[in-house]
């Protein structure tokens, strides 16, 4: 009887299948799967915007892609760029989430600033910073003031601007990794913090023991939100150095993928690199799942 | 008063506690006034995204605040040292975003001079020339970007809700399919599919028009959505919808009377969300509305500082003002932000 009502009251009408399922489904696949499809087929092309005539290569791109050094550069600023954005701003943003963990106006306040970043656009971002980090910008000219006579071009400097932009991404993350730690440290129930200090459990004690373990989730979950941004990190790149100074010294994927395929036209090649990104994070996504799972099984 | 009366008659034994307390944080006994803390603690209501669930759990509120006014450790007053690091690190921190602020209100001439530092001579002059230019590069951006969110945020909230619903009390393949391709979308960079959907969009002649960008917006942000709304739907008791359907309701009313007005702290994290991102996106609209047809307010300040690199008090000033309108959206829901960044991140 229940089950039999359930069925008959079961949402199965054709109007509302048409409108619940078929727009959002129809958009997805039209805008979202099949440019998918699309860039996975032109990756087995030689297409070229600026010559006729494209021919099936099969796998040949992917081949030439891991002997471009090029190609291989961009990995690897895409790896540095990506380990210095997940580890900085999460070993900073919980200790300022911790050190901010506190009521009363000032702190109140304080947090609200830690937002900021978090709402901007990273032109917004790359941009003041592009200005402060230029070679006569504030820092320098500070700099010079302190009697530093030859201050280094972060910019401008080819073994030195890639750490500049990654700086600039992992300050931004900063904020919003102060935020969400913030949001951990107060959901764990406070009574747990004062049975252990009448037991006599000091501060380091208390987090190790108890904050740490108990936040481990937001810890997970930023680190994967970070890693995966790493990876996609375009803006700033873009906006600050335009894959320079020199050639590609400050290149990353994503912006490989669209200088290649968009600006220079070489439209096969550039969706292989398309393809190796989505695998890559596609990757990174899946594992991180499963690992997430699992702790949650786990708690 | 009466409240504190009834913490000594409550807490009265475990006054030696604190005293060991305090010593094992290293820090002098305080004066266990009520007084201070009292509105200190309820200080915290107000900010929800602050304020977990666990800790609003029970109607036993006025115990729990008592016990925090009284018994906390790590709530307690925070030291003056504490409070000088970090009002110190937070100077740092924000130093870059006060000199794009100072540096929005100073003539060229003053930002080179003292880039740092607040001058006599502050000027709304940049703001002027921002909002004049002839070839109104912020109004049209602005127009451009106003339309884009609303629409783009709207309709891809609202469509994701509806498919989630779909996806949660459906049965059979189609919806088991969507299980698995749906969530495919959050791992796709939007870099990887730009060149495809910029031809697929020439094909249908909606090149370089807001509207084409819109489409795209809508069709690759519905996954953020779909798993936010698809995680709160399952908290909705199905009894609801089913004592809806025996009234006579088919399942289009029951979604709208029943369900929609029931996902709205889910909505406004979704929408608050997406709005943030939509404003801020710089790669899209770049690439799809091209450099003839007018950009969004994130892509004009890109223009701006290829154009003309020697005045940077309008770059800033633009800036500012570009940024205004997502800031204030983002005060007003910002608690749901959070709450949107952990449900979506978690699945």
């Amino acid at each position: 009887m229940q089950t039999s009502l359930m069925r008959r009251l079961a949402p199965r009408n054709a109007l509302y299948f048409l409108l619940f399922a078929v727009p959002g489904t129809a958009l997805f696949a039209v805008f979202v799967l099949w440019p998918l499809l699309v860039a996975f087929a032109s990756s087995l092309t030689n297409e070229n915007f600026y010559r006729v005539g494209t021919s099936f290569v099969w796998f040949e791109n992917y081949g030439r892609l891991f002997s471009d050094p090029a190609f291989l550069q961009t990995l690897r600023n895409t790896v540095i760029l990506t380990l210095i954005v997940v580890i900085v701003p999460n070993a900073l943003g919980l200790g300022i989430a911790v050190l901010l963990d506190r009521v009363g106006w000032v702190f109140n306040a304080m947090r609200a600033v830690f937002f900021v970043p978090v709402v901007l656009s990273s032109v917004v971002v790359a941009v003041i910073w592009q200005q402060m980090l230029k070679d006569d910008g504030i820092i320098n000219s500070s700099l010079r003031s302190l009697g530093v006579t030859d201050p280094p071009g972060w910019l401008s400097d080819p073994s030195l601007a890639l750490f500049s932009v990654s700086g600039i991404v992992a300050w931004q993350a900063v904020g919003f990794c102060v935020v969400l730690y913030l949001a951990g440290l107060q959901s764990i129930p406070k009574e747990l913090l004062e049975a252990a200090s009448i037991d006599g459990a000091g501060p380091v004690r208390r987090f190790r023991g108890i904050t740490w373990p108990l936040l481990a989730p937001s810890v997970t979950i930023m680190m994967v939100l970070s890693l995966i941004n790493g990876f996609k990190t375009y803006d700033q790149v873009k906006v600050m150095t335009n894959g320079g100074p020199g050639v590609g010294t400050t290149s990353t994927l994503a912006f490989d993928v669209v200088h290649t395929g968009i600006d220079s036209g070489a439209v096969g090649y550039g969706a292989a690199k398309a393809a190796v990104m989505f695998l890559i994070i596609a990757g990174i996504s899946l594992v991180s799942l499963r690992i997430m799972r699992k702790r949650e099984v786990d708690l | 008063m009466d409240e504190s009366a009834g913490m000594k008659r409550k807490w009265g034994e475990t006054v030696p506690v604190r005293t060991h307390r305090d010593v094992a944080l290293g820090v002098s006994a305080q004066p266990l006034k009520s007084g201070p803390q009292g509105p200190e603690v309820q200080s915290r209501e107000p900010d929800a995204y602050k304020e977990p669930v666990t800790r609003n759990a029970g109607a036993g509120g006025s115990a729990n605040r008592r016990r925090r006014g009284k018994g906390r450790i790590d709530d307690g007053r925070p030291g003056l040292g504490r409070t000088l690091a970090v009002l110190v690190v937070t100077a740092i921190f924000i130093y870059p975003i006060y000199l794009l602020v100072l540096n929005a209100f100073k003539t060229q001439e003053d930002i080179y001079r003292y880039p740092g530092l607040p001058t006599m001579s502050l000027t709304a002059q940049n703001f002027v020339e921002a909002l004049t230019r002839p070839d109104g590069l912020f109004w049209s951006g602005l127009v451009n970007s106003v339309q884009i969110t609303v629409i783009a945020t709207l309709a891809s909230t609202l469509l994701a809700a509806m498919l989630a619903h779909f996806m949660v009390r459906s049965k059979g393949w189609f919806p088991k399919m969507l299980w698995v391709i749906i969530p495919l979308g959050l791992m796709i960079p939007p870099a990887t599919t730009l060149l495809p959907l910029l031809r697929m969009l020439r094909d249908f002649g909606l090149i370089g028009s807001v509207f084409g960008l819109i489409l795209v917006y809508v069709a690759g942000n519905l996954p953020f959505g779909v798993l936010v709304f698809t995680a709160f739907m399952r908290t909705i008791p199905k009894e609801l919808e089913e004592a809806a359907a025996i009234d006579g309701a088919g399942p289009i009313r029951t979604f709208w009377f029943i369900v929609f007005p029931l996902l709205r702290p889910a909505g406004a994290s979704v929408i608050i969300f997406l709005a943030v991102g939509l404003w801020n996106d710089f790669v899209s609209p770049l690439i799809i509305l091209g450099p003839a047809n007018g950009t969004t307010v994130t892509v004009g300040m890109y223009r701006q500082i290829s154009e003309h690199v020697s005045n940077y008090g309008a770059v800033f000033a633009y800036m500012v003002l570009a940024t205004v309108p997502i800031v204030i959206l983002f005060i007003f829901l910002q608690k749901y932000f959070v709450k949107g960044l952990l449900s979506g991140a978690a699945k």
